[in-house]
């Protein structure tokens, strides 16, 4: 299998992208309500997805308590926004705030990942996260436990084209600056530890260090894209601590594509309409009141039929296509030669 | 002061004997009741090929995990270049100056051969791990360097291809060529043509004779092809039972009446590696 080695974008990609966010961009003047919150929020977990996929697609640690950072986020806005009052000030707060929340927590991640084995990483994440849900549900003068806390947002964000801008520009950076990471000497790394460790290690590499770098990257991202849903929400309850937003992280990365980066924007795009779309078709028959029973299905074709994600997939393509090109030319060469002669 | 006497008498030995850059005192290491490594005393001296011998499971992998770092002896210490380097990480070791290839072929077989020789470069080149917004491609010197590596282990033609695709020949090239991208002062080889066929052995004998005419690094090779150890060898030395039974230049030691015994079964126990 040939690689592309400088992973060259071809220019045909480029208009694809720039027609995508173009058409992105138009959505909100076209659409209702409903579909602009659709897809700020598709926007904002693909962020989510995406931070997820530098953990288990570039470096390879399995973090099962993922919830932590898209639930911390959405819980600093709303407590710091319902105790001290709604604010731009307070939203700056709230970033800080989860910047540091969640780099502390990647901290002990990285710590434990480095002395203990994956399995035994993902066991005790998926602790962490159920440990803080029990503590969100306990503090319940602040949190209100499981009933869940509304709050209100400051302007511009209360309005939801302006929050769909929001969430595009915070797409689009975050999208930049992890695929930038990748690209860089770092991330580079990071593919050799989840290849190989043991051969970074031998390589004169400090392996944990490499990992608790991507931990800190990932995890501070995705505290932000729960700052960024919580403002989109304007409610949080426990729910978003829960194992299942995990998943769904884990789920959106894998349908787009483990290691594709890009793959969870289409993860996410596909299984939110996906899952709106099954809803709206309850009128219909009941049967699609149990949406999960088509995305479970929807996630079996994709595994079966392409078991690198869709990203995956059209990089195969891409790949094997360029084998192609290099054999025919390998094979055209000869009478060419001949000629001349 | 016993410990100062030592090293005197240690540097007096250098002048005498020549420049040792790789030295083990009593080095031992302990599975269970099996001692694998049994207080192995050995002297590399720098820019003579030496050659570790032995019959299966004699401990030859098992004194080069110790040496590199990846077991901790349970007694002993590991000298490089008149440094103490017991108590360093594998990686330590790697910077100082120590690089090993492995007997079962250890690359990334889902990266590119280019990105293999790359990775090891760039840990070469000690690019720091802050460097998150630079782009890999923009490290033009380290590029340069890997090409030349792939060119040097005649493997780039094949630079865009999978590791985990080449023929096992060419990835015991590949990993020579990323030990050698350390640019390491000693080099521990383990083996490197296990599991070749026939015909690519000869390549990687004149590989390895042309990294010891330049005389950029010291190799210390595990092999068990006499007609390759007898090519290459200045020094050979002879483990058996995780003991040093024989060291010597290869005329006294194929002479020697311990290691005829030992090749030939006698008092030895053949565990399968």
């Amino acid at each position: 299998m040939i690689l592309q080695r400088l992973d060259t974008i071809r220019k045909i990609e480029v208009v694809i992208i720039v027609a995508l966010a173009i058409v992105l961009l138009i959505v909100p003047h076209v659409a209702g309500t409903a579909t602009v919150t659709m897809v700020s929020r598709i926007m904002i977990f693909a962020v989510f997805a995406m931070s997820y996929d530098i953990l288990r697609g570039y470096v390879g640690v399995i973090h099962l308590g993922y919830a932590l950072f898209i639930g911390g986020g959405a819980y600093f806005v709303g407590i710091l926004f319902t105790q001290f009052g709604v604010g731009i000030p307070m939203l700056l707060l709230a970033v800080v705030g989860t910047s540091v929340y969640s780099a502390i927590w990647a901290l002990i991640v990285g710590k434990i990942s480095g002395k203990s084995g994956m399995i035994a990483t993902a066991m005790i994440t998926m602790a962490f996260a159920e440990i803080m849900r029990s503590l969100m549900t306990s503090w319940f003068t602040v949190t209100r436990g499981a009933d869940g806390l509304p709050f209100r947002v400051p302007p511009p964000f209360n309005d939801r084209t302006m929050m769909f801008y929001a969430s595009f520009i915070f797409m689009v950076i975050m999208a930049f600056l992890l695929y930038k990471f990748t690209k860089s000497p770092t991330g580079r790394v990071w593919q050799a530890v989840r290849e190989n460790e043991q051969r970074a290690i031998f390589l004169g590499y400090n392996t944990n260090r490499a990992r608790t770098i991507a931990l800190l990257v990932a995890s501070v991202v995705g505290g932000l894209s729960g700052v960024m849903f919580g403002l989109l929400n304007r409610f949080v309850n426990t729910d978003l601590l829960d194992m299942q937003m995990t998943i769904n992280a884990m789920l959106y990365s894998l349908i787009g594509g483990t290691g594709t980066l890009f793959g969870a924007i289409l993860g996410s795009a596909l299984v939110v309409y996906f899952q709106n779309l099954l809803l709206d078709l309850r009128g219909v028959h009941f049967i699609f009141e149990r949406w999960l029973l088509f995305i479970g299905a929807l996630y079996i074709v994709v595994v079966m039929f392409m078991p690198r994600g869709i990203m995956g997939f059209y990089y195969d393509w891409k790949d094997k296509r360029a084998q192609k090109k290099r054999l025919l030319q390998e094979a055209k060469l000869p009478p060419q030669l001949n000629d001349e002669a | 002061m016993r410990n100062m006497k030592h090293e005197s008498l240690f540097k007096l030995a250098v002048i005498f004997l020549g420049n040792i850059i790789l030295r083990t005192e009593g080095l031992s290491i302990e599975f269970g009741a099996l001692k694998a490594v049994n207080n192995v005393s050995l002297s590399i001296k720098a820019d003579k090929f030496t050659a570790i011998l032995g019959p299966n499971g004699a401990g030859k992998t098992t004194f080069f995990n110790l040496v590199s770092g990846l077991y901790k002896p349970s007694a002993g210490k590991v000298f490089f270049k008149d440094k103490d380097v017991t108590g360093y990480t594998p990686q330590q070791r790697i910077h100082a100056g120590m690089g090993r290839s492995f007997q079962l072929t250890n690359v990334f077989p889902a990266l590119s051969a280019h990105e293999n020789v790359r990775l090891s470069v760039q840990s070469a080149a000690k690019v720091k791990f802050t460097k998150l917004f630079k782009s890999y491609t923009r490290y033009t010197d380290i590029f340069e360097e890997t090409d030349r590596i792939l060119k040097r282990i005649l493997l780039h033609d094949k630079a865009d291809v999978r590791a985990g695709n080449l023929t096992h020949g060419e990835q015991r090239k590949l990993e020579l060529g990323m030990v050698l991208a350390q640019k390491p002062e000693v080099l521990l080889l383990d083996e490197p043509t296990a599991g070749m066929s026939i015909e690519e052995v000869p390549i990687m004998i004149d590989l390895l004779k042309s990294i010891k005419d330049t005389g950029e690094t010291t190799i210390v090779l595990i092999e068990h092809k006499m007609n390759m150890v007898k090519a290459l060898s200045d020094v050979i030395v002879v483990l058996a039972n995780g003991e040093l039974l024989c060291e010597g230049d290869p005329e006294t030691v194929s002479n020697d009446p311990a290691v005829m015994a030992a090749y030939l079964g006698g008092g030895v126990v053949h565990v399968a590696t």
